[in-house]
C-alpha cells in the first residue's frame, strides 16, 4: 500500500492541489468582476463606459453619484429612497425584535395550554408563499390607509420576518438562565418589568444577531413594496433600481447614473457585511439548518 | 383554575401582538385569497361568485403553464447549480487551503447584493451591442459564442438561471462547508491512515456524512426558487413573449395590470399548494433527519 502511494509521481499529486486552486481562483473572479465592474462603472462618464468599458475610470468621477442623489429629470432624488429605505428597514426591526422577543419569551417560559400548539401554528406559517397574500393586502392596506404608508410597510414587513424570528427567540430564552429574572421578580418587578429591564439588556448580543439576519432581506424586498408603494415620493431603493429608466421620448443616456443607483443600494449591505461577516454567515447556517 | 388563568394571563398577553399581527397580515389575507380565488372581480365592480371558473380558465391557459414549466424549471437547475457549485467550492475550502477565509469572504458577498440590484446589473451585463459578456467574449476571439441573452426567447430563461446561481452559490457553500467541518478530524485521520484516497474518501466518507445538510439545503433551496420575482421582474418582465414569465410574474401581472383579482386569486391559491405541501413535507422529514457520529 505505502509503496504504491509512493508511485505515484509528484507531478500527479500536486495536480489535484492546483486544480482545486485553479477553481477557487476562476469562481473568485467570476464572483468578484461583475460586483468590482458596477462600482467601476458607477464613476465614469458614459462615453468612457462605452467606449472602454474595462479600462479603469479616468478620471475618477462622482458626477454620476451627485446627480442621482439630488433627482433629475429621470427620478426623484436618491436622498429620498435612502431614508425611505432606511427608516423603513429600521421600524420594521425595532417592531419585529420587540414583537418576536416578547412571543418567543412567552414561548419559552410560559406553562399555559395552547403553548405547543402556538408553537406549531408558527411553523406552519413558515411554510406559506408570502406572495399569495399580496392581493387581500393591497385591499386591506388601502381600507386602512396604510397604503404608501412608511408605518403600514413596517407592520408587514415585521409580520413576515416575525415566524422565523420566534422560533430563534424562543430557542434562545430556553437556554437564558432563569435565576436573573428570579430574582427581579422577587425584588417586586412585574413580568414585564423583568424582561424590559433584566433579560433584554442581558440578551443585547442574541437580539443584535438577529436584527443581523433581518436586515439585508428587509433591506432588499422588492414584492411588497412594489405593490404597495406605489407614489414615487415613498419608495425604497429597490423599487427606484428596478425603476430607473431614461425617461420617455427622451435619447439622453443614463448609464453612469444607473450603475450609481445600483451601488448606492448595494454599499450599506456591503459594509454591513464587512463589519458583521462572522455572524451574518453563521445566523444564515443556523437559520437554513431549523 | 381561576387562578390558573391569571397567573398565564401575562403569557397570553405577551403573545397577543404576535398572534395579532400574524392573524391581521398573515391568516385573513391567506383565507380571503383562498375565498376571492371563486370570484370574479376587477376591483371596483362588486365582485360575482363563478365557482370553480377560474379555476378551469386557468387550467386551460397555456400562459399559466408556461409560467408554471418555467417556474419547476427555474427552481430545478438553480437549485442544481447553486448546491453542485456550492458543494465544489466547500470541499475545495475544507482542505485548508490557503486564503479559506478570503474564499469564504468572497463567495458569500453576491449573496448579500439585493435581487433587484443583481438583476438591473445583469441586465447591462447582457445588453448585446455594449454589455460586458460580448464586449468581452468578442474581445477574446469569441465572436462566435455572442449572443443575444435575455433579449431572445430561446436564451433568455437559461440566462436569468444563471444570474441566479452566480448570486446565490455562496449560500449552500456555506451551509455545506459547516457540514463538513463538523466531520470529526479523528474520522479523516482514520481514513487516510487505511490508505484511503482523496477520491474515496469524499464518496465514502463525506458525502455520505453530510448527507442530511445536502438534502436539506437542495429542499431549501428549491423551494426558495419557486419563490423567484425579483430577479425575472427586473430582468425581463416575464419576457421576451412570456418566455421567463414564472408563477409570480404572472400573479403579479393578472392582479395589478390587468386587475383580474379573482384569476390572480386562483393563480395565488395553487402556487399557495404547490409551495405549502412541499415546505411541509420538507418540516415533517427534517425531524426525523439526523447524523450520529
Amino acid at each position: 500500500m505505502q509503496a504504491e502511494r509512493f508511485a505515484i509521481p509528484r507531478i500527479l499529486k500536486r495536480a489535484p492541489g492546483a486544480a482545486v486552486t485553479a477553481l477557487l481562483l476562476f469562481w473568485a473572479i467570476v464572483q468578484v468582476y461583475p460586483i468590482l465592474f458596477m462600482f467601476l462603472t458607477s464613476v465614469k462618464t458614459d462615453k468612457q463606459i462605452l467606449n472602454a468599458p474595462f479600462a479603469l475610470p479616468d478620471p475618477l468621477l462622482l458626477d454620476n453619484y451627485a446627480i442621482v442623489w439630488q433627482g433629475d429629470r429621470v427620478s426623484q432624488p436618491f436622498a429620498t429612497f435612502f431614508i425611505n429605505s432606511f427608516s423603513i428597514t429600521l421600524g420594521s426591526l425595532a417592531i419585529l425584535l420587540f414583537v418576536a422577543g416578547l412571543a418567543g419569551y412567552s414561548l419559552a417560559r410560559g406553562r399555559f395550554p395552547g403553548n405547543a400548539a402556538t408553537q406549531q401554528v408558527f411553523l406552519l406559517t413558515l411554510a406559506v408563499p408570502v406572495h399569495v397574500l399580496i392581493i387581500p393586502m393591497y385591499f386591506f392596506m388601502g381600507s386602512l390607509g396604510l397604503r404608501n404608508s412608511h408605518f403600514g410597510m413596517m407592520l408587514v414587513y415585521a409580520t413576515l420576518g416575525l415566524p422565523f424570528t420566534i422560533i430563534l427567540m424562543r430557542a434562545y430564552f430556553l437556554s437564558f438562565p432563569r435565576e436573573l429574572e428570579e430574582a427581579a421578580l422577587l425584588d417586586g418587578c412585574s413580568r414585564f418589568g423583568a424582561f424590559i429591564r433584566v433579560v433584554v439588556p442581558v440578551s443585547r448580543g442574541a437580539i443584535a444577531s438577529m436584527a443581523i439576519i433581518n436586515i439585508s432581506w428587509i433591506w432588499s424586498e422588492l414584492f411588497f413594496a412594489l405593490v404597495l408603494l406605489d407614489q414615487p415620493q415613498v419608495r425604497t431603493l429597490p423599487l427606484a433600481v428596478a425603476g430607473y429608466r431614461p425617461a420617455a421620448m427622451s435619447s439622453e443616456s443614463v448609464l453612469g447614473q444607473q450603475f450609481a443607483i445600483m451601488s448606492l443600494t448595494a454599499l450599506p449591505l456591503f459594509v454591513f457585511y464587512f463589519l458583521f461577516q462572522q455572524q451574518i454567515r453563521k445566523g444564515m447556517t443556523a437559520g437554513a439548518l431549523r | 383554575m381561576h387562578m390558573n388563568l391569571r397567573r398565564n394571563l401575562i403569557w397570553y398577553l405577551f403573545l397577543a401582538p404576535a398572534v395579532i399581527m400574524l392573524v391581521m397580515f398573515m391568516a385573513l389575507p391567506l383565507l380571503q385569497s383562498l375565498e376571492l380565488a371563486f370570484f370574479e372581480w376587477n376591483g371596483l365592480r362588486p365582485r360575482e361568485f363563478v365557482a370553480l371558473e377560474n379555476f378551469e380558465e386557468l387550467f386551460d391557459d397555456r400562459f399559466f403553464w408556461g409560467a408554471l414549466r418555467h417556474t419547476l424549471i427555474f427552481a430545478v437547475f438553480s437549485t442544481i447549480g447553486t448546491v453542485g457549485i456550492g458543494l465544489l467550492l466547500a470541499m475545495a475550502i475544507s482542505r485548508r487551503v490557503r486564503g479559506a477565509a478570503l474564499y469564504r469572504f468572497i463567495f458569500y458577498l453576491p449573496v448579500m447584493l439585493p435581487m433587484a440590484v443583481t438583476a438591473a446589473l445583469w441586465v447591462r451585463m447582457y445588453e448585446q451591442n455594449f454589455g460586458m459578456l460580448n464586449v468581452m467574449l468578442r474581445s477574446i476571439g469569441l465572436a462566435h459564442l455572442e449572443g443575444t441573452w435575455i433579449a431572445s426567447r430561446e436564451t433568455a430563461l437559461g440566462s436569468v438561471i444563471a444570474v441566479a446561481v452566480w448570486q446565490f452559490s455562496g449560500f449552500p457553500m456555506i451551509i455545506q462547508l459547516a457540514a463538513i467541518e463538523n466531520i470529526p478530524a479523528d474520522l479523516h485521520e482514520a481514513a487516510s491512515l487505511d490508505g484511503i484516497s482523496e477520491p474515496q474518501r469524499i464518496r465514502q466518507l463525506t458525502l455520505p456524512l453530510i448527507r442530511p445538510v445536502l438534502i436539506s439545503i437542495s429542499v431549501l433551496q428549491f423551494i426558495f426558487s419557486l419563490k423567484v420575482f425579483d430577479l425575472v421582474w427586473v430582468m425581463t418582465l416575464g419576457g421576451p413573449a412570456e418566455s421567463t414569465s414564472v408563477l409570480g410574474t404572472f400573479l403579479y401581472k393578472e392582479a395589478f395590470r390587468k386587475q383580474e383579482y379573482g384569476y390572480a386569486s386562483a393563480v395565488a391559491v395553487v402556487m399557495f399548494v404547490v409551495i405549502f405541501s412541499v415546505t411541509y413535507v420538507y418540516q415533517r422529514l427534517m425531524r426525523v433527519e439526523a447524523v450520529e457520529f
